[in-house]
């Protein structure tokens, strides 16, 4: 009966890898074939592909853009969801009903129907649309992942921790400052993190909303391949995959160390 | 002049009443438990005396001032939670420190009270220990320091030993009347253990549904209740229904169910009238031979019997009545077994009696 256990976690374990990380070996090895098409079978090594990226100065721009969209609309979807998880976690729960539900409508909606309805309102309110358009719509279409994150936070969080130091003579702002954001650190991090990579990787979205100026990196690989398939773009694949497992990483440590607190 | 003096306080939540006209004065130096069940509006008063909810009605004054309004920040009162409440990611003497960085001392002045305040309770050695690296008895008595560290003006305490076991609940509590003494600090205690509150206060306030039903010295709570209320919620105790048959002297008869009569102290209640009388279950006496003589004297069948270790409590029948006797477990004692016939005993002056 042991045994059976043992065997069958082993089993979703290897499928686990297969499906998920498995693709990934398939692009990191073309990433590095000396063959031209993608894909094909490995010839040789060269590091060829990712010199070609840096001539490809619309990947290195569009990165940068994808950067500064995600840190910005990441830092509104957290702060906006730690003031509802707040409100939620301490307020009564009728009126929380109807604010987790709100908060999580996001979800519901497709990406592509969301975009679409942006992109009419801001031709109607006679706006183009760009960078700050671009962050709002991030930052909308996360809110309901940073509000799950801060949500399982402040349900491990004593609200007692904020009366003693209010009784204490701290007033709300401090309590917060020395308390409540400290206390709730690990899922704040948690919850940008998460924010910053569903925001970085965003297509439908950006494709919608993004102008010539604020053009991000999914949407310069996906007119890329649109025009041909060669293993560059698994270069840029495994670069962003690499980044994505360091920043897992390094998160994990962090968690490792506020689980152990 | 009273320290503390709460005055016809009310508060509601949407429509529920939580605490009812309440009104309280507490001497200087005092240590009051509020005692009760839960839900009984004790915790809710102790949140209006912090400041963090506000009456809907009445006044709160401490050392003759209006802190009814006063937020809770400016209320210099000590607070110590069932929780412990300390900040996870802060030291021991940090979290003793908070209150002072608070108010801005100097640094060496804030080391200086913070020693002081971990000497007190005994915790020098764990002053750069986190919260996690400490045991419960240890983060309880940190949390006791952190809130007598800013010289406050009245102690506050939520339960504090209800998350300790049994024996580190008896040390801490006689740690925490010590502390109070030895720092003359007014204190109120809430808890919904009576045995920490007899064993405590000075004085006892019992509430029930949001109202205050008696605030005396442990004695005259355990042993003159002021109500059935209190009488059921102190110690464990027989409640017999009847109504008053006539009065002698200082005893009313009560006739009881069977056409029983038993005797009790008068209350002034005319005869006629449905009462409860009581009588706490180590006051009844339980022997093989009839008393000789004497009230309250009846046959009985022994038909439970619970080993508690310090004492044996007997389930008896009366006939239509059951009744409870805890016995001494000591050798001087009669011991029975499930099935014996017994006489039960009780004097006139234990016998309380209620309106019901």
């Amino acid at each position: 009966m042991k045994g059976m256990k043992v065997t069958l976690s082993w089993i979703y374990l290897a499928l686990i890898y297969l499906f998920i990380l498995g693709p990934m070996f398939f692009v990191l090895a073309a990433s590095f074939n000396t063959e031209t098409s993608f894909p094909a079978a490995f010839e040789g090594v060269t590091l060829r592909w990712y010199a070609r990226i840096w001539d490809h100065q619309e990947f290195l721009s569009s990165a940068w853009t994808s950067t500064l969209v995600a840190l910005v609309s990441s830092a509104v979807a957290v702060l906006a969801a730690f003031l509802a998880a707040y409100a939620i976690s301490r307020g009564n729960k009728r009126e929380n009903a109807w604010l987790s539900a709100t908060l999580a409508a996001p979800l519901l909606v497709p990406q592509v129907v969301m975009s679409l309805g942006m992109l009419q309102l801001a031709s109607l309110a006679g706006m183009g649309t760009g960078f700050w358009w671009l962050v709002a719509v991030h930052a909308v279409h996360n809110i309901p992942f940073a509000l799950r994150l801060t949500l399982t936070g402040f349900a491990r969080f004593d609200f007692a921790l904020e009366d003693a130091a209010t009784s204490l003579g701290a007033g709300r702002w401090t309590a917060w400052r020395e308390v409540t954001i400290p206390v709730l650190q690990s899922s704040i991090v948690a919850g940008f993190t998460f924010c910053f990579i569903m925001s970085f990787v965003n297509l439908p979205i950006s494709l919608f909303l993004a102008d010539t100026a604020t053009t991000t990196l999914p949407v310069v690989m996906y007119s890329y391949i649109e025009s041909r398939i060669d293993p560059m773009l698994a270069a840029v694949s495994a670069i962003l995959f690499v980044l994505a497992c360091a920043i897992t990483l390094v998160l994990d440590n962090v968690f490792r160390i506020r689980l152990v607190d | 002049m009273p320290d503390l003096k709460l005055t016809n306080i009310t508060k509601r939540f949407d429509k529920s009443v939580a605490v009812d006209d309440l009104s309280l004065s507490i001497e200087h130096g005092e240590f009051v438990c509020l005692l009760g069940p839960s839900g009984c509006g004790k915790t809710t008063t102790l949140r209006m005396i912090a400041g963090f909810e506000t009456a809907n009605s009445g006044t709160i004054e401490l050392d003759g001032m209006d802190i009814t309004r006063l937020p809770p920040q400016k209320r210099d009162i000590g607070l110590v939670f069932q929780s412990y409440a300390l900040f996870p990611h802060k030291t021991a003497a940090e979290n003793v420190g908070f209150g002072l960085k608070m108010r801005k001392l100097p640094r060496a002045d804030i080391d200086s009270q913070v020693k002081k305040a971990l000497d007190l309770v005994r915790l020098g050695h764990v002053a750069e220990r986190y919260p996690r690296q400490m045991s419960g008895g240890q983060q309880q008595r940190v949390a006791l320091a952190r809130a007598l560290a800013i010289r406050p003006r009245l102690l506050l305490m939520d339960e504090p030993l209800s998350n300790l076991d049994a024996k580190l609940r008896d040390d801490m509590r006689e740690e925490i009347r010590r502390i109070q003494k030895e720092v003359g600090i007014t204190a109120i205690f809430v808890t919904h253990d009576q045995a920490e509150a007899l064993a405590l206060a000075d004085r006892i306030a019992v509430m029930s549904e949001g109202r205050l039903m008696q605030i005396a010295d442990p004695t005259s709570i355990y042993e003159s209740p002021a109500n059935a209320t209190v009488d059921q919620f102190i110690g464990q105790v027989n409640a017999l229904q009847g109504s008053i048959a006539n009065v002698e002297g200082h005893i009313a008869h009560v006739a009881i169910a069977g056409g029983r009569y038993i005797s009790g102290l008068d209350r002034q209640i005319p005869a006629g009238t449905p009462v409860l009388a009581m009588v706490k279950h180590e006051r009844v006496f339980l022997s093989r031979l009839q008393p000789a003589a004497g009230e309250n004297i009846f046959p009985c069948q022994v038909e439970g019997r619970t080993y508690l270790g310090a004492s044996i409590v007997y389930r008896c029948n009366l006939g239509d009545q059951a009744m409870t006797a805890a016995v001494p477990n000591h050798p001087a004692f009669e011991q029975f077994q499930p099935g014996e016939a017994a006489f039960l005993h009780w004097a006139s002056a234990d016998c309380r009696i209620f309106r019901q």
